[in-house]
């Protein structure tokens, strides 16, 4: 069942910095004036990359066939990988009249006979939501015959966007997963990372670095993750927030239950990327491991620079604008900024007040209305380069200015250090290429 | 038939989506999905990369509190409140999803008390019946039946095609081309190749940004002919003749292959009476004979694996059959007419779970970009057709049909199949 208390209180997560003053952004949404994911996709973003556990969508056709396959978020999992599956139990008009409850349990004895996966996750949608399928009694009594987790998110996505959706996911491990195995022993500074998705291998950028200084990575949710690591989660000394503030809720009750106190960082760029490191560091307190820390970010930080040194020559003095939403808002502009990039201005049009006071801190000019400023800001001040969404493609062709599609699913990853130079190669590969200029010229029918 | 319970990795698609692109091909439409804000964005998202160009759609948002309150007409009219406020569309497509379905909203209701504020057209496809085929198909009925005006007179020039959901929007301009070449002046409905094609223009991706106009749509039962291409839209030609009696309507279940290429000329040269087309077509016939025989060295005796759309089958099948390729199984995901024209060893309606397990005897897969990584896995040679397509540019001007895109598809298949013998020798 869909529990209506557990949405109202994840709704107004406290941490939520929506409600504050700007309370719209967390209520419901507008017919006609909507934009983005529903509470399954949220489930999906944050519960999809374990990929030793099945992933079963109980639902018609929308909601995984469009969906499966779409995410570039890389397991080092050796079983069949779960992450780039869709399961379905593709529910017909006879399941909408005579309920769906016997297709479920049948499509989960057919997945624990052929795939023999550590967990299963069963996710409840619109149409399953309403024609009332018991989903928790059958999991319930599937995971007692079968002796393997089931765990049930009730994430229609009728309830709500894609952060609640989310912080469902999250619920849902916290109650059914964590604390259901112990570990062998427990490490002084083990960490969990939350909302850590590994999109493009993002977190194989730094996780080497923190086990070289001496950090245990105990368990993900959910890049590159494991249903046992996340069972001894509780084990964990210190919560890493990864740049997602939805799962917040989950860290606090984590604080309440299992005394785990939590910090947020952002692993995007230089500076972001030594500032999580030794936030990591110093939440712990160790002398040792703060030294360990300096020494390999200096280490780290001065082979960057060596490595950057060719892009930092042909990047200096240029000027870019960046116009994407969210945290990368800030987070993007940061790690332009740390390869020699002047960011003259970034959008805040979808912005939280909270991600709006850090970008704040990074960029001078923030635009509210991006799509009728940006044109003129990049008159104004001369930019060289546009990064933002598809739709503003035509504007920096018209401008004829370098473009750089932010919001495009990326291939390959800008996290950390390593990301860093993938950024620079890919920022001067599209200053120097002459397409934008060409494809702006006028038709010879047009002079 | 697949006998499992559940699907594992699905070919198919769902109906809202297929009447989504439907509406893309209507000028200045705003589609509006009916249902929960998810689908709508799923939806959104999945034809972007696909023709990597901005889509527009809009969602009336249902919610757990407007769910229970409300029988549709407060969320769409509301939603008509709020799109209007920023965009005028010309046209409105309202369709529906599973959930609203099962809630059983009168959508015909709301939109009857919205008449004098927005042109609108109202559709019912829920998810948990048909897919992508029947979502487009009806979707047309829909603009038929709720748009075109009952005519008696003719206009001798018009032609209208009625393209399937599978064709391209370089295919749906090549075909209008070929028919124009028999002196019409034709439309297509929908017509993506106005809005989808992959033009660089101001796309703001608020409505839709080509297409047929209403205008055009109104006045169809002018038109001299019909053509329907695709058994998911067969239907569509005869309630364009209960518009008006005096339509011809040619049906054609596929136009690829040399046999159904002919059949379609041959039929236009009768209504025209015309003894001869135009020198390209002539020409392009000549080198299409040329390229079955260039190909046939190669695909002759090949075990080809079909994933896809049922009308999408069909015309695959034809293809590399007419150059001497067998076709081991094809995979379908919903039941169509189409299929039981398909000459193969199986047809299955499953999902890639099955394809899979045809892969073990098998010379070469067809399907959409999900089978790359079983065609990788299997070692065997990967063509990609259909939705969706993440993994390759150029979706919009993918051309199969007729004579002069079939010689494209026989090409780049045997070209495939060539590189791949040679590399594994
Ligand atoms: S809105 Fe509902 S039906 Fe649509 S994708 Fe989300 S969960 Fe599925």
């Amino acid at each position: 069942m869909i529990n209506k208390k557990l949405i109202r209180e994840l709704l107004n997560e406290s941490a939520c910095s929506h409600n504050e003053k700007k309370k719209s952004s967390c209520d419901k949404p507008k017919p006609g004036a909507t934009s983005g994911g529903c509470a399954f996709e949220g489930a999906q973003i944050a519960l999809f990359p374990y990929a030793d556990a099945v992933h079963l969508v109980h639902a018609p056709a929308t909601c995984i066939g469009a969906s499966w396959e779409t995410r570039a978020t890389p397991t080092s999992w050796e079983g069949e990988n779960n992450v780039v599956m869709g399961y379905s139990t593709d529910i017909t008009t006879n399941d909408v009249i005579f309920g769906g409850h016997k297709k479920l349990e049948a499509s989960i004895e057919y997945i624990v006979a052929h795939k023999n996966p550590k967990a299963l996750f069963i996710y409840e949608t619109c149409v399953t939501a309403m024609i009332g399928d018991d989903m928790d009694n059958i999991a319930s009594r599937m995971q007692e015959k079968y002796g393997i987790p089931m765990v049930v998110v009730h994430s229609p996505g009728f309830v709500g966007g894609k952060n609640l959706g989310s912080r469902l996911g999250g619920e849902a491990v916290l109650h059914q997963l964590i604390g259901t195995k112990e570990p062998q022993e427990i490490h002084p500074f083990g960490i969990n990372l939350i909302g850590e998705y590994n999109v493009t291998g993002d977190m194989w950028q730094y996780t080497p670095i923190l086990e070289k200084i001496g950090i245990k990575i105990v368990s993900t949710l959910a890049g590159d993750g494991r249903i046992e690591n996340i069972q001894m989660a509780h084990s964990a000394k210190l919560n890493v927030i990864v740049c997602a503030k939805s799962l917040i809720t989950l860290t606090r009750k984590m604080q309440e239950k299992y005394n785990i106190p939590y910090i947020s960082v952002s692993f995007y760029g230089k500076r972001d990327t030594t500032n999580a490191i030794m936030s990591i560091v110093n939440a712990f307190g160790d002398a040792q491991l703060i030294a360990n820390a300096q020494k390999i970010i200096q280490e780290k930080e001065a082979k960057l620079e060596e490595r950057l040194a060719p892009y930092r020559e042909i990047l200096h003095g240029k000027k870019a604008i960046l116009n994407t939403g969210g945290n990368k808002s800030w987070s993007i502009a940061s790690a332009l900024q740390d390869i020699g990039i002047e960011v003259v201005a970034t959008s805040i049009r979808k912005s939280t007040l909270e991600d709006i006071e850090i970008a704040k801190e990074y960029v001078k000019i923030l635009m509210k209305n991006p799509a009728q400023e940006q044109a003129q800001l990049i008159d104004e001040h001369q930019v060289d380069l546009l990064l933002a969404g598809g739709r503003s493609l035509y504007t920096a062709i018209k401008k004829r200015v370098a473009f750089v599609d932010v919001n495009q699913e990326k291939k390959i990853s800008y996290g950390a250090y390593g990301g860093l130079e993938n950024l620079a190669i890919d920022v001067v590969r599209a200053i120097e290429n002459p397409v934008f200029k060409i494809v702006g010229t006028k038709a010879p029918w047009e002079q | 038939m697949s006998t499992k319970p559940l699907q594992i990795n699905p070919i198919k698609l769902s109906q809202p989506m297929g009447a989504l692109l439907c509406f893309l091909g209507i000028k200045n439409t705003m589609p509006l999905m009916h249902g929960a804000q998810g689908c709508a964005s799923f939806a959104k998202v999945f034809f972007t990369r696909h023709f990597s160009d901005p889509i527009a759609i809009q969602t009336t948002a249902v919610n757990d509190i407007t769910a229970v309150i409300d029988g549709g007409d407060y969320s769409i009219s509301e939603a008509i409140k709020n799109i209007t406020a920023k965009v005028k569309p010309d046209l409105v497509g309202l369709f529906t999803t599973g959930m609203t379905e099962t809630k059983g909203d009168d959508i015909k209701g709301a939109t009857y008390l919205l008449r004098d504020r927005q042109k609108m057209v109202y559709v019912h496809t829920p998810d948990f019946e048909g897919g992508l085929e029947s979502g487009y198909g009806l979707s047309i009925e829909a603009i038929i039946e709720q748009l075109v005006e009952s005519r008696s007179e003719m206009d001798y020039k018009k032609a209208l095609l009625i393209p399937n959901v599978n064709l391209t929007p370089i295919e749906v301009e090549k075909i209008k081309e070929q028919i124009d070449s028999f002196g019409f002046s034709s439309l297509a409905l929908p017509d993506i190749s106005l809005s989808l094609d992959g033009h660089l223009g101001k796309k703001q991706g608020n409505l839709s940004s080509g297409g047929i106009s209403i205008e055009e749509i109104e006045n169809l039962a002018t038109s001299s002919l019909v053509i329907t291409v695709g058994n998911s839209v067969a239907n569509c030609g005869k309630l364009l003749q209960k518009k008006n009696p005096n339509i011809t309507h040619f049906h054609f279940d596929t136009l690829s292959g040399l046999i159904n290429a002919d059949r379609f000329y041959q039929s236009l040269m009768e209504f025209k009476h015309i003894s001869k087309p135009t020198p390209n077509i002539i020409r392009w016939r000549k080198r299409l004979q040329d390229a079955l025989l260039d190909a046939h060295f190669i695909l002759g005796g090949k075990r080809v694996v079909i994933a896809a759309e049922p009308d999408q089958i069909l015309s695959l099948a034809t293809s590399v059959t007419e150059a001497g390729a067998k076709i081991q199984a094809v995979i379908s995901p919903t039941k169509s007419k189409a299929l039981e024209k398909v000459v193969s060893q199986k047809i299955i309606i499953g999902d890639f779970e099955d394809v899979e397990k045809e892969l073990t005897n098998a010379d070469l897969l067809i399907s959409n970009f999900h089978g790359e990584r079983l065609s990788q896995t299997h070692k065997i040679p990967f063509i990609t057709r259909g939705f969706p397509n993440y993994e390759q540019i150029g979706n919009n001007l993918k051309n199969d049909t007729l004579y002069e895109g079939d010689c494209y598809l026989l090409f780049e298949i045997a070209n495939l199949l060539n590189h791949h013998q040679a590399s594994h020798l």
